[in-house]
Formats: structure tokens, C-alpha cells, sequence
């Protein structure tokens, strides 16, 4: 008798979750509440173990360091002595820089967007996605839809929003795609996630046009007619273009501009792409 | 019911650990999957509906925090729980092949049925890249750490279990 029950249990649950994987896959708004209300209970949890995680393993990292640290210094003095003399150097290009962006325009860089700065609090669990947590959430002016960056670069988009935390799917997903141009010829492309390359550390760039002028080393960033990634933002640099075998486009690969191992922290903007707007460039 | 405290305790744990410490440990080239080993394991001890009710619990948390289809690691925990609890008439203390196997199987069952279901069907093919990488290392991380997590968990059993017994006696 206790066996039947089981099965019906068993049954019922089966049913359950096969309609709510169904009707979410097209829309799950409605679950933003419980997601919220559970967001409470476990994200100030999550925060207070990463944290007592962050600083238990810096005491370790620290020691380990610490026995690295003599010879690293000796190097690094004779690097200060190089670096000063390059810093010179850089100087007097930072002012040429200036004086060359203002001639030709291009101070439109993405440093106009409104920014918040978010610690990472957790990761999905298992090598499967590429997806993590942050705390900051609705309370902080996030919403679904906003670009996050890091160490320069594009890093993921928010796909989830609670009061206090947001959840953000990297670029190096397998899901990601996202619309992107080169900035020297102004091709657009494709950059997308494949978890087969992400630990060599590259993505993958595809659909640039056959007459396409796109380099080993252009700079990629995301473009203007994307629907949910503000323009303008570095995503990486280009590497091993080829002609597909449909000698239609070419596609290759794409090192990306963020550093995507031990992400702690990560900027988000908080301007979302308005699309009916066109952007004026 | 004091045991299915801690035990819902002990899940919500694995699952904080699994997801904000592991990934802080860069030299890990794979993290053991904490709350499948709970889950089966409970289940293997406490039989098929406590086993369906931590399957559950697990289930939904992950669902929870991930945004996607709603029920998706729900479905897949909750079997994980009823099939490993049908086997609770094995369970004897202190024999550990069985565990062992079970770690192995349910690692690669819940492997594949991700596999199948967020890359087949996207048409990822390269099914050996896949098992290579992801599937063969967390399959041993997970079957390393089952044996001592489940030698820990025996451990609390046991010890809930003495407690219990030892009120019911003092009650009495």
C-alpha cells in the first residue's frame, strides 16, 4: 500500500514539473515573486559564506604567496625600472591620444554609461553553465536586460532580477550570443559561448560577411544594431578568421577582453538599450 | 522529524558550499555535485518518500536560482530520490561499495540528462568532448568525496538516531 502511494506521488510531481518546465519555457514572470521572496532567505547566506570563503582562502593564498614573494620582488624592481622609463613614454602618447580623439570624435566611449559596482556571490554549480550571482539586485537599479563588464570587457547580461541580487549569464555560456562589429571595418558578427572552447579561454565569432576585412587581433565590441547589449563595449580581440566552407562568410574565434577565472567583482550598467530609440552615433 | 531537520538543514549547506565556496578554489579542475550525494544518500537511508521529499527540496533550489525552464532539476532530483530510496532494503552500516556505485551511476544519469536536454537538443554533438571533459572529472570528485561524506553522514545518522532512541527511553 505504502508502495502505491509513493507512485502516485511519484506521478503527480512527474506532471507537475513537466507543465511548469513547459509553460516557463516561454515565460516565467510569474515566478519573480517566489524567486524574490526566496532570495531573502538564502542570499544573505550565500553572501556571508562567500565572504568567510573569500578570506579563508586569501589567508591561505597569502602564505603561499608569501614564499614567492622575495624573488618576485627582485624582479619586480628591475621591471619598476623599465615601466618608469615605458610610463614616460606613455605619457606623452596619453596627450597625443587626447588630442587625436577629440579631432577625430571618438570620445564616445562606453565611460558615458551610468555604472554599479557588484560583488559576486556565487556560482552554478557544476561545469555545465556559465552563470553566476551577484549581490546587488532591483533595490540598486538593476533590471533584466542590463550589460555587466569586468577588467575592461564584456563579461554578461542580467538575466534574473530579486530586490537584492541578480542572476547573470556569462558571454562564455553556451547559450550566449551576442550581435557584435569590429571596429576598424565596422563588420558585424556574431559572438557566441561553446563550452568546448571557453577553457582555452576563446569564444567563437561567426556570420561576418565574405567581403568582410576582419584581422588577427581587431577589436571586437558589441554592436549597434544588438537588441539588448548597449553599443560600443570591448568584448575582445579577433583570432584565426576563415572563410567558411559555404564561401558566404568567414567566422573564427575570439579572446575575450575580461578575465573570466576567479570573477569577484563586476561593474554593471544600469542603462538599459532602449530599441524603438535609434541610436544616434 | 528531528532527522529530517537537520537532514533539509544539511542540504541547504551543501548547497551553499557547492555554490560559493567551490568555485573560490581555482586548482579544482572539477567540483563535486554535494547536493546529488545528499540527496541519494538520505534516500538510500530513510527509504522512497523521505528520498522523494529531499529530492525535492534540492530540486527546487536549484531551480530557484537559475533562471530557465522552472522544474527542470526539480524532475531529475526528485527520480534521483525515489529510485535510490526503492533501494533502501540494501542498506546495511559501515558497507560502502553500495554508495560508491550509486554515487557513480546517478552522477552519470543526472551528466546525461543535462547533456540531453540543454545541449542535444541545441544540436551539440560532440557527445565524447563533453563526457571527456566534464562528465569523467566530476564523476570521480564525486565518487571520491561520497566516500567520505557518506561515512560523515552514517556518522550523524547514527547519532540522531541514539538521541532519539535515547528520549524515547528517558520518556518512557
Amino acid at each position: 500500500m505504502e508502495s502505491k502511494y509513493n507512485r502516485y506521488i511519484l506521478i503527480a510531481i512527474t506532471v507537475c514539473c513537466l507543465a511548469l518546465i513547459a509553460v516557463t519555457n516561454f515565460t516565467d514572470q510569474w515566478l519573480a515573486p517566489l524567486r524574490t521572496a526566496v532570495g531573502y532567505l538564502v542570499t544573505p547566506i550565500q553572501a556571508g559564506v562567500n565572504s568567510v570563503g573569500v578570506r579563508i582562502y586569501d589567508g591561505v593564498a597569502d602564505y603561499t604567496k608569501l614564499r614567492n614573494a622575495l624573488e618576485e620582488n627582485k624582479q619586480l624592481k628591475e621591471q619598476i625600472a623599465a615601466l618608469t622609463e615605458e610610463n614616460n613614454r606613455l605619457t606623452s602618447e596619453v596627450f597625443e591620444l587626447a588630442r587625436l580623439r577629440e579631432l577625430y570624435e571618438l570620445d564616445q566611449d562606453y565611460l558615458q554609461y551610468e555604472k554599479t559596482a557588484a560583488r559576486v556571490i556565487a556560482n552554478d554549480s557544476g561545469d555545465w553553465f556559465q552563470v553566476f550571482r551577484v549581490d546587488k539586485g532591483s533595490a540598486d537599479g538593476i533590471r533584466e536586460g542590463n550589460n555587466v563588464l569586468a577588467g575592461g570587457g564584456l563579461v554578461g547580461i542580467v538575466t534574473d532580477v530579486g530586490a537584492h541580487y541578480a542572476t547573470v549569464r556569462s558571454i562564455i555560456d553556451d547559450a550566449s550570443r551576442v550581435s557584435a562589429m569590429a571596429v576598424q571595418s565596422g563588420d558585424t558578427c556574431i559572438v557566441g559561448g561553446d563550452l568546448t572552447l571557453y577553457r582555452e579561454g576563446r569564444l567563437t565569432i561567426s556570420n561576418i560577411q565574405k567581403d568582410g576585412d576582419v584581422k588577427d587581433g581587431d577589436r571586437i565590441v558589441t554592436s549597434n544594431i544588438s537588441s539588448s547589449y548597449l553599443p560600443g563595449i570591448l568584448i575582445g580581440y579577433a583570432k584565426d578568421i576563415t572563410l567558411d566552407n559555404n564561401h558566404l562568410t568567414s567566422s573564427g574565434y575570439l579572446v575575450p577582453a575580461a578575465e573570466f577565472h576567479n570573477l569577484r567583482e563586476v561593474l554593471i550598467i544600469t542603462d538599459v538599450k532602449e530599441t524603438a530609440d535609434p541610436e544616434v552615433e | 522529524m528531528r532527522r529530517a531537520i537537520v537532514n533539509i538543514l544539511l542540504i541547504l549547506a551543501a548547497f551553499t558550499v557547492q555554490n560559493c565556496i567551490f568555485p573560490l578554489i581555482p586548482v579544482l579542475v572539477s567540483t563535486p555535485n554535494l547536493l546529488l550525494i545528499l540527496t541519494f544518500s538520505f534516500a538510500f537511508m530513510d527509504g522512497r518518500r523521505m528520498g522523494m521529499v529531499y529530492g525535492l527540496l534540492a530540486g527546487i533550489l536549484l531551480d530557484l536560482f537559475y533562471s530557465g525552464p522552472f522544474g527542470f532539476y526539480t524532475l531529475l532530483y526528485v527520480y534521483v530520490g525515489y529510485c535510490n530510496g526503492s533501494l533502501t532494503r540494501y542498506f546495511y552500516e559501515d558497507y560502502v561499495t553500495i554508495p560508491l556505485v550509486l554515487a557513480l551511476v546517478n552522477e552519470l544519469a543526472y551528466n546525461l540528462y543535462v547533456y540531453v536536454f540543454r545541449f542535444l537538443i541545441r544540436g551539440r554533438l560532440d557527445f565524447l568532448y563533453y563526457f571527456r571533459e566534464l562528465m569523467v572529472p566530476e564523476t570521480i570528485f564525486t565518487v571520491v568525496t561520497t566516500l567520505f561524506m557518506y561515512r560523515l553522514l552514517l556518522y550523524i545518522n547514527r547519532k540522531l538516531r541514539d538521541f532519539e532512541s535515547g528520549r524515547d527511553t528517558t520518556l518512557v
